[in-house]
């Protein structure tokens, strides 16, 4: 009973980083319309990113945040604006290929640059927990919990109550009215990679205190990320946040009941079963927004 | 008069493929030719999905599929590669028949994501299924030369074999395409909405497409490992190598067309080797780079893919012949 407990909450932490690393894609996902294969790999750069402040300026991995964040949404919008934006028209496959062209190119430039050794970042707070009721909780997961609750919550005041974020709501439910608007699309674009990428950065950051970074760390973060939004819904913050913390617990508990082998075995089972049942999500807007984001 | 000619340069180069290995007796370049051929062969396969307009990332799994089914009946049980072969491609359909559920249910991206996760799944099922596949240690396949054990001393046996595979596809791919199922596919592709307000059931084009895709990836996964002779996970399901590798050949050749894999093919697989050979010695993972970088100057600059830009050739050529504007 213990243990259950023990491994539920851990799980659910560590959710609170895939529903960070799901909101980013669902951003670009519903504003840009393109299908991010490389959005794994933009979690692998953050992770490389502050492993190397560390390494190199002794940066505690919280404070690179200050620099990992910006290089980051400045590495997103160069991202919509060399790569997407030529192909912004073409069909919904080539906008594939190029992010599939992507994310080769980062995986493996990360491999020449970095080697394909495991790296981590040693700090005092790595292996400290805290007990509350019998439980043990570890200190980074809480904070990259917290810290991923704080930032969603942030996104989600910046997409209700500013101008800007009624634009971007605006163009998720039709880009072709919001332009007719006066909403300036293109910078939108622009701004919404940015921001997802930097989401999926915190992540990263997030991650590197209790976890290691390797070339191909991004590609399980790219089909979790699109499993939560998936099941979460596409446009749906909440569905996404919550779906994030569900596979969490489904990686944790799977992972400890199961083989930690087979968690990724688990979650492709819940996708296949999840999208016969309900194709728009769990939390999804209703039958055929599925199809958002695909012409 | 053209077609007569088409015909002749064909048997030429028939004839001439025929003799390559009586001519080049150095074992690289007869692996080089039964690689292209092998290449031909899974990014033909690969392609038959993408008649439909859909496209997969993960076709690794019902090559392991396939080569993990047809090694451990021969290892394991004893049990004859041809007998295998049939075992190797009914298992990579049964594969099929799951991902046929993303495929079936979801638009695009979805299904090449589900691909994905599928074959990378069965990679670590492979790794962690040790008392069946031998997990990360792989299995080999023992040196018993001769036709009964698909084994042999020489290359040539194998060069044959990959190259009647490759024609094979070829000419299946091309009957799919020209027959009621590939122009359903090809409605589906162009406007999956209009084709079942059409009355056709694209769910089942998709599904048979699939099928067949599966099954011919899975038979040419069994007829690789008997020409490696070990397969291992992380090559029997090599993302690298039988899941991006044929999609690369496919888009940059031209994916949905019949001759565009062919042409990828023979591109990518030397190029590919060469890089690999004298960039990755240098530099691993360079390779990859390259490719990459070609991909996203072919989306930017001949979207339709290299066949595309030798598409007013092929017309010059065969005027007069109706089926060569949409190959």
């Amino acid at each position: 009973m213990e243990l259950i407990v023990q491994v539920c909450v851990s799980g659910l932490l560590l959710g609170g980083i895939y529903a960070l690393i799901s909101i980013g894609l669902n951003l670009i996902f519903g504003v840009v319309r393109i299908i991010n294969f490389a959005h794994g790999e933009m979690v692998m750069v953050a992770m490389y990113l502050t492993f190397w402040l560390n390494y190199f300026f002794g940066m505690d991995p919280y404070v690179s945040t200050i620099i990992v964040l910006p290089v980051m949404f400045l590495f997103g919008v160069l991202i919509q604006r060399v790569i997407v934006q030529p192909i912004q028209n073409s069909s919904a496959n080539m906008k594939i290929f190029a992010t599939v062209a992507l994310s080769l190119i980062l995986q493996n430039v990360a491999l020449i640059v970095c080697k394909g050794n495991f790296r981590t970042v040693q700090v005092p707070y790595g292996m400290s927990t805290i007990e509350l009721a019998g439980i043990f909780i570890s200190v980074p997961r809480l904070v990259a919990f917290f810290a991923a609750l704080a930032s969603i919550t942030l996104l989600y005041y910046f997409l209700k109550n500013t101008y800007t974020g009624k634009a971007l709501r605006a163009i998720v439910e039709d880009d072709t009215i919001a332009r007719l608007m006066g909403v300036k699309v293109q910078n939108l674009y622009l701004l919404a990679f940015g921001i997802g990428c930097a989401f999926s950065a915190l992540g990263g950051v997030l991650l590197m205190p209790f976890s290691s970074v390797y070339p191909s760390v991004g590609i399980p973060f790219t089909l979790i990320a699109f499993i939560v939004v998936v099941l979460g819904g596409l446009g749906s913050m909440g569905g996404t946040f919550l779906a994030g913390l569900f596979i969490g617990v489904v990686e944790a508990v799977g992972g400890t009941y199961v083989s930690p082998a087979l968690k990724e075995a688990i979650y492709f089972g819940i996708f296949i079963i999840a999208i016969l049942i309900r194709p728009q999500g769990i939390f999804g807007k209703g039958k055929g927004s599925e199809e958002v984001g695909l012409k | 008069m053209r077609t007569n000619k088409l015909i002749i340069a064909t048997a030429i180069l028939m004839l001439g493929l025929l003799v390559v290995p009586v001519f080049f007796t150095s074992t690289f370049i007869l692996h080089m030719f039964t690689l292209v051929f092998f290449y031909i062969a899974l990014t033909a396969a690969w392609n038959i999905p993408a008649f439909g307009g859909k496209f997969s990332l993960g076709h690794a799994a019902f090559f392991g599929l396939g080569g993990y089914t047809a090694a451990i009946l021969y290892v394991k049980c004893g049990i004859s590669p041809y007998i295998g072969m049939f075992a190797g491609t009914f298992v990579a359909m049964l594969g099929g028949v799951i991902l046929s559920f993303p495929l079936v249910r979801l638009k695009g991206p979805f299904f090449t994501l589900a691909s994905i996760a599928f074959a990378e799944v069965l990679r670590m099922v492979a790794v962690d299924w040790r008392s069946l596949t031998n997990g990360s240690v792989g299995i080999n396949i023992p040196f018993k030369p001769g036709w009964l054990n698909l084994t042999f001393t020489s290359g040539m046996p194998f060069y044959y074999i990959a190259m009647g595979l490759a024609i094979a596809v070829i000419l299946l791919s091309w009957w799919i395409r020209s027959s009621s199922l590939g122009y359903h596919l090809r409605a589906a592709a162009a406007d999956e909405d209009a084709a079942k307000a059409l009355g056709i059931n694209t769910a089942k084009s998709h599904f048979l497409g699939l099928m067949w895709s599966s099954g011919l990836t899975g038979l040419i996964g069994v007829l690789y490992v008997f020409y490696n002779y070990v397969l291992e996970p992380g090559s029997g399901f090599s993302m690298d190598r039988f899941s991006l590798q044929p999609a690369m050949n496919g888009i940059i050749g031209g994916m949905g067309t019949i001759w565009g894999p062919v042409i990828g093919a023979i591109i990518m697989t030397p190029l590919g080797e060469f890089l690999r050979f004298y960039l990755g010695t240098i530099q691993q993972g360079l390779n990859f780079v390259v490719y990459g970088l070609m991909l996203i100057a072919v989306v930017n600059f001949v979207p339709g893919g290299i066949v595309s830009l030798m598409e007013p050739w092929f017309k010059k050529k065969k005027s007069g012949d109706s089926s060569a504007a949409d190959n």
